[in-house]
């Protein structure tokens, strides 16, 4: 005995693959609102610096001097600039190297660092103080294999010494403060490239014992963020 | 650089279409079953009592098969009309021993044969029945006293239907395996259910499915099939249009196995031979003449087959060109091993396309899960739960590729 099959229901295949549609849509658009509010907090966020920065900067010169107590109230500017550098990173890996939102963060955060760079100088220069500075040039064209390691390494040496001062600029940024600091450094198109205390570039992969080697104070310095902040206040 | 992005971005893209084929199938499942909701169990009783044969095929089960031979006489049903058909396929232990135990009792029959497999001691015992209907019961298997009652009923609903499979759960589950394996089945009673208003059961599981007798007429009896005569059968009468009912009132408890290696071997035979009974059938595959089966069951069954050993693999070689790069990283550029430290920001959560659509089919799953134990009226907690959705994942892969493996060299998988 045969059991009678219906009439194929095709209109329920296609009422499910709507419905398999339509949770698909969801699941893209929730993930394109979720981006966008990590741009906004990012915006917000080199926001903040900026204001901090122009504070710094304008009050220098008013008083024709930097306050190095409020430098003390400060302490770790760069530590808002490494988390911001953290969250773009991340917005990168996500959004892509090519999403315009995030080259104009990027751009914009490149600026700050370059006026933290300028600042810190002062302070070092008045205040007594001794950091030592590195400007890191990356590429992620495709041309760079050792710029995710040297990012680790630094990232490493960032995390031990707070307050090792480490600016990550993407060389091929389109931005004229960058190129004239580029210019300025004198620093090739050989990433990744390493710029120490304003010495001389150098190219290829440096590993932690070859910078602590390179750099010796860096040992010097403060191993934790207490410790920078009750330095720099003294 | 550039080959290997596209090279992920293909990958990444087999994920996406094997998560939106997960993600229909499942959507499938669920408005089928809100198209046609379950009842729940009747008082009523049959309105006959037709006569019912149970075949018992065992091979070195002396453990286990007394318990099984005492549930099946203790089933609710007319005594004169129920017999228990034992069949010894050339058991190397005292099996035949403790069947001949029962040999006196009125209601029970002791066959002996040489070992030949479990589908030539299944034919045994039907040859050896006249009964109007005729079940299998495997000896490591337990029966609900109204189980008969309730498959009886089925029966009676549609004089068409040819074969009624109950609603299996698993016997007593105490370690971890068995509890994800008592969550799996809860899923499968949730398939059945589904599969049935569909018109297209996979499967005539070997504890307590039954016949009518007439049918094996039309199919033939059973074969080897590659150690899976269930699945076949199903297959077969699939292919000629004999209507399978799923009573899911009609309960059966099965031990399963209590190992990883127990279980993968297990598996490892039901998947492979899934793949060889598709090769055998495979003029079923995508053709509408056989209904929503070779529409949908079939073409999906292989297509979550592949699909899970591609996600597996997928997630297998990220993780080691993961681990790769920090080895790498800390031997090439002396980057100290740090444990790195967790504090919660919302901002690094991963919220992309695919997690949501992991989520999505998960959560529905687990939806599925969920009704079948209510179906089922099975009893198992969220330590269950967490055990089949961790581990599942992890042995799974495991049997799918051995099972792959032996059917592409059509190797037979190992009965016991």
């Amino acid at each position: 005995m045969s059991a009678l099959q219906p009439s194929f229901e095709w209109k329920k295949y296609l009422l499910v693959f709507v419905i398999t549609a339509a949770i698909f849509a969801t699941a893209f658009y929730a993930a394109a609102r979720l981006n966008d509010a990590r741009l906004t907090e990012l915006r917000a966020a080199e926001s903040q610096i900026s204001i901090d920065l122009l504070s710094n900067e304008t009050q220098y010169d008013l008083l024709g001097q930097l306050s190095c107590s409020d430098i003390a109230r400060n302490p770790v500017l760069s530590d808002q600039l490494n988390a911001i550098a953290n969250q773009l990173s991340y917005a990168e890996d996500t959004l892509g190297a090519n999403n315009a939102d995030v080259i104009a963060l990027k751009k914009q955060y490149s600026l700050l660092e370059i006026k933290d760079y300028l600042l810190m100088q002062k302070v070092a220069a008045q205040c007594g103080v001794h950091p030592v500075f590195i400007l890191y040039f990356y590429s992620n064209a495709g041309d760079c294999s050792d710029c995710a390691r040297e990012g680790d390494v630094l990232t490493y040496l960032r995390q031990t010494y707070p307050a090792l001062r480490v600016y990550s600029f993407d060389y091929n940024l389109d931005l004229s403060a960058l190129k004239t600091l580029i210019a300025i450094r004198g620093v090739k198109d050989r990433a990744p490239a390493l710029v120490i205390n304003n010495q001389g570039a150098v190219y290829g992969l440096q590993t932690v014992p070859k910078i602590l080697s390179m750099a010796p104070g860096i040992k010097k310095l403060a191993t934790t963020t207490a410790q920078v902040a009750s330095e720099s206040a003294r | 650089m550039l080959y290997s992005n596209v090279h992920m971005t293909a990958g990444t893209l087999g994920v996406y279409i094997f998560l939106f084929l997960a993600l229909y199938f499942e959507v499938f499942l669920l408005v089928s079953f809100f198209e046609k909701r379950p009842l729940g169990k009747s008082s009523g009783r049959p309105s006959r009592y037709p006569s019912v044969s149970i075949v018992v095929p065992c091979w070195n089960e002396e453990a286990a098969l007394a318990d099984t031979i005492t549930s099946l006489l203790a089933l609710d049903y007319p005594r004169e009309k129920l017999s228990v058909i034992v069949v010894d396929d050339g058991s190397t232990d005292n099996t035949l021993a403790v069947a001949n135990r029962f040999a006196d009792h009125p209601q029970v029959r002791v066959l002996s044969k040489k070992n030949g497999g479990k589908y030539t001691a299944l034919n045994l015992g039907i040859e050896n029945c006249d009964s109007e209907l005729v079940g299998c019961l495997d000896a490591d298997s337990s029966v609900e006293r109204d189980a008969l009652l309730e498959t009886v009923k089925k029966f009676e609903e549609n004089e068409t239907t040819m074969a009624v499979v109950p609603a299996m759960k698993v016997l007593s589950p105490r370690n971890l395996l068995e509890l994800m394996q008592a969550v799996e089945y809860t899923l499968g009673i949730f398939f059945k259910k589904i599969f049935d208003n569909l018109s297209a059961i996979s499967v005539l599981p070997g504890p307590f499915s039954i016949y009518r007798r007439e049918m094996f007429a039309i199919t033939g009896p059973f074969r080897h099939a590659h150690n899976t005569e269930d699945m076949e059968m199903a297959f077969r009468m699939q292919s000629h249009g004999l209507s399978i009912q799923n009573a899911h009132t009609a309960i059966v408890y099965t031990k399963v196995p209590r190992t990883v290696s127990g279980l993968i071997k297990q598996r490892t035979r039901w998947s492979q031979g899934f793949l060889l009974n598709s090769r055998d059938y495979k003029h079923m595959y995508f053709n509408k003449r056989f209904g929503h089966f070779g529409v949908l069951v079939l073409p999906f069954g292989l297509t979550m087959f592949v699909g899970a050993m591609y996600m597996f693999s997928y997630i297998l070689y990220h993780l080691i060109a993961s681990l790769v790069n920090r080895g790498m990283t800390f031997w090439v550029a002396q980057v100290p091993f740090r444990m790195p430290t967790f504090h919660f920001d919302w901002f690094f959560i991963n919220t992309s396309m695919l997690t949501f659509l992991i989520i999505a089919t998960l959560s529905m799953t687990l939806a599925a899960v969920l009704i079948g134990r209510r179906m089922a009226g099975a009893n198992f907690g969220t330590g269950s739960l967490v055990s089949y959705f961790t581990i599942y994942g992890f042995i799974a892969p495991l049997w799918l590729a051995r099972a792959a493996w032996g059917a592409v060299r059509s190797k037979e998988s190992a009965w016991r």
